[in-house]
């Protein structure tokens, strides 16, 4: 994928972009405002990952000018610690995700392939499939290899964040936004905890796993090779 | 004039005694106007009555008319004169003035009166004069100059002694005002503008001032408590990890574990510093500007059923009492989190076994949190300390946690206006949040657009 870091930092822009190299990402990185946007308007980018503060002109400026240039592509926002705001902030700008400094290299990397591959929004998907998991959204009904399985609803919600990222690690903090909607880091396990109910009723009764654990990053759907 | 009180008594004075001049001046116009007209009338009327007797007693009537009037104290002066002005009788026999109006000046050398004169021929060459003393209206013109004269000096000098008075008061009060403001700027943070208790306006000014004071006081403190804290309480797993590095260097053996458990301290570190961050924009209270109405149950149902299943993993059972919406002015976000770490103490601190219950109700239009479980509790004396930042109780040393989970409560609830309290729950422990009033507003709210805690998603 082809990305665009725009880092004042050079340390930490240096480090991002061998590390998402070596992911297997192409990567163009502006050190300023005015670069970063001259490349943002003129590049098709697949993901763009945009620091808040930066020199010259602040990020959200960025983003704004090129929403309105009608720039579509996804937007990941690197903001400060502490700012709570800035998540209202950023997504009312036009951001897609934001992540908070400092943060682990594994989430950025999982948040960036989530953002790449979002379906276009107005496709209406109607049911998610993988290998023999099927989940129709109309009739929230689950099943796998014919067999009916029966979901609370939060187990519903977490294993149809994890079909429509089926395929790409989702880390624990993108579930207990995407699932819960809570934009804090609670102590206990709980995404942990209803992760391994999921998998009682998805996987345990069946040969192959379809839910796995990545280590250090997160967790990951995806049918048999 | 550097006084306001005395720049403001000058202005006062200066316009009331340029009042007085002109109402003297108006006075005394006035009543030289009528007393004159008056004057003129008597004059005129006397002389008529003289005529009068010329015609019905002949000049005899009139010669004798002059005498009695002479003698007659407070009348007018008169005179008659034969033919070619001979004088006849009275004391203004000997003037000479012109027919008609005249003022004239008569009597001995050196004691001249002004005497105005109203001069008529009789018939047969014979003249009468009718006059009266001007003296009478100086006289009484004197009278109203001095009256006024003494008002205004009485004005002028009431006026100055009020205005000193009164500028010397509100410089003093003016003068504790910005003194107590030097000495903050000093560095005596404890000063306050001292109180009269007469609920006046600068009384009034200088209670807001103290109040300011209080709250900034606070606020310093707080920072001071806030850089104490994690000078303190940082440095122990900042040690740790400086430890851990160390080690890792000394055995490359075991180098990668080393980095690892590193990286999670580093980690827990740098939650307590978004913690604290969190806890001081909270206490900061820029969030307030986004209160919308929150039901308080819904962020109940999602904690809860967040959290069951992890309760039923360490043999605890979490459960929600049944419960009707209760509306809240607040953030959902925020009161999702502040009952998440209550429910998190509970989960925590009550130990295995234990059965943590969290309720909603609404109590005299008071809608109110509860967390109960029947643990072990807490300490009486110690159950308010469980709000400040890092404050664990000794038996919990031991447990995870960063200490910060009540303080964010109580940051959270402070926010909302809501009383937050510890309470025994005999057996076990309470925490209770009670919550102000929703605006009408809220209590308008159809229940169908609930905003609990659902909302946007990521």
């Amino acid at each position: 994928m082809k990305l665009l870091l725009v880092e004042d930092d050079k340390e930490a822009a240096a480090y991002l972009r061998r590390a998402l190299a070596e992911a297997g990402h192409t990567v163009d990185h502006a050190g300023g405002g005015r670069d970063g946007l001259m490349l943002a308007a003129a590049e098709p980018y697949d993901v763009i990952i945009l620091d808040r503060m930066l020199p010259e002109l602040d990020g959200l400026a960025i983003l704004r000018t090129i929403r309105a240039a009608g720039v579509k592509a996804p937007v990941l926002l690197l903001t400060a610690m502490g700012g709570i705001d800035d998540r209202v902030e950023g997504l009312e700008a036009g951001g897609d995700d934001y992540l908070i400094k400092p943060f682990a290299f594994a989430e950025l990397l999982a948040r960036v392939n989530a953002l790449a591959r979002r379906p276009p929004p107005q496709e209406v998907i109607t049911d998610l499939t993988v290998a023999d998991l099927k989940m129709d959204l109309l009739k929230r009904k689950v099943t796998r290899a014919g067999q009916r399985i029966e979901l609370q609803q939060r187990e519903f919600q977490l294993l149809e964040y994890l079909l429509r990222h089926a395929g790409r690690v989702v880390t624990r903090t993108m579930l207990l936004e995407g699932v819960w909607d809570f934009h804090f880091d609670p102590k206990t396990n709980i995404v942990e905890t209803h992760m391994s109910r999921l998998r009682g009723k998805v996987d345990r009764a069946f040969d192959t796993e379809l839910i796995h654990t990545v280590r250090g990053a997160g967790y990951i759907l995806r049918g048999p090779d | 004039m550097r006084s306001t009180g005395l720049r403001l008594a000058a202005l006062y004075t200066t316009a009331f005694a340029v009042a007085v001049l002109l109402l003297g001046a108006v006075t005394l116009f006035s009543t030289r106007h009528a007393l004159s007209g008056q004057f003129d009338r008597r004059i005129r009327s006397e002389a008529e009555a003289m005529l009068h007797e010329y015609g019905s007693e002949g000049l005899i009537g009139v010669v004798e008319a002059v005498h009695e009037r002479d003698r007659t104290a407070g009348a007018l002066d008169y005179g008659l004169q034969g033919p070619g002005g001979k004088p006849m009788a009275g004391r203004l026999a000997g003037v000479a003035a012109p027919m008609g109006w005249s003022v004239v000046a008569h009597g001995p050398v050196g004691r001249e009166e002004t005497v105005r004169v109203f001069k008529v021929a009789l018939p047969q060459g014979h003249i009468l004069l009718v006059g009266d003393d001007e003296d009478t209206i100086e006289a009484l013109d004197g009278a109203v100059l001095q009256g006024f004269g003494l008002t205004l000096v009485g004005v002028v000098i009431l006026g100055a002694a009020g205005g000193f008075a009164l500028s010397n008061d509100l410089h003093r009060r003016l003068t504790a005002i910005s003194g107590t403001a030097e000495a903050i700027i000093d560095g005596d943070l404890a000063r306050r503008v001292p109180l009269r208790g007469s609920d006046d306006d600068l009384d009034r000014l200088a209670q807001t001032i103290n109040r300011m004071l209080d709250r900034i006081g606070a606020l310093m403190e707080s920072l001071k408590q806030v850089s104490n804290d994690i000078a303190h309480d940082m440095r122990t797993p900042l040690t740790r990890l400086r430890q851990r590095l160390e080690a890792s260097l000394a055995t490359p053996d075991e180098r990668s574990a080393a980095v690892e458990a590193a990286l999670s301290d580093l980690d827990a570190i740098l939650d307590t510093f978004a913690a604290l961050l969190r806890i001081a924009q909270i206490e900061g209270g820029a969030r307030r500007a986004g209160f919308r109405s929150c039901d308080l149950s819904t962020v109940a149902m999602t904690v809860v059923d967040a959290f069951a299943p992890s309760a039923e993993e360490q043999r605890q059972t979490l459960t929600l009492a049944p419960t009707g919406p209760a509306w809240v002015d607040g953030d959902a976000e925020l009161l999702t989190q502040m009952l998440v770490n209550l429910v998190e103490n509970s989960l925590r601190h009550a130990g295995a076994g234990a059965n943590i219950r969290v309720s909603v109700s609404v109590s005299g239009g008071s809608p109110a949190l509860h967390v109960v479980d029947d643990g072990p509790g807490a300490p009486e004396a110690e159950r308010d300390r469980l709000f400040d930042r890092f404050y664990r109780l000794e038996r919990s040393r031991s447990t995870p946690g960063s200490g910060l989970g009540l303080a964010l409560v109580a940051a959270v609830a402070k926010l909302h206006g809501a009383d937050v309290r510890l309470l025994d729950a005999a057996p076990g422990f309470e925490a209770r949040v009670i919550f102000p009033a929703p605006s009408a507003a809220t209590l308008n709210i159809d229940n169908a657009q609930s905003t609990g805690a659902g909302g946007r998603t990521g």
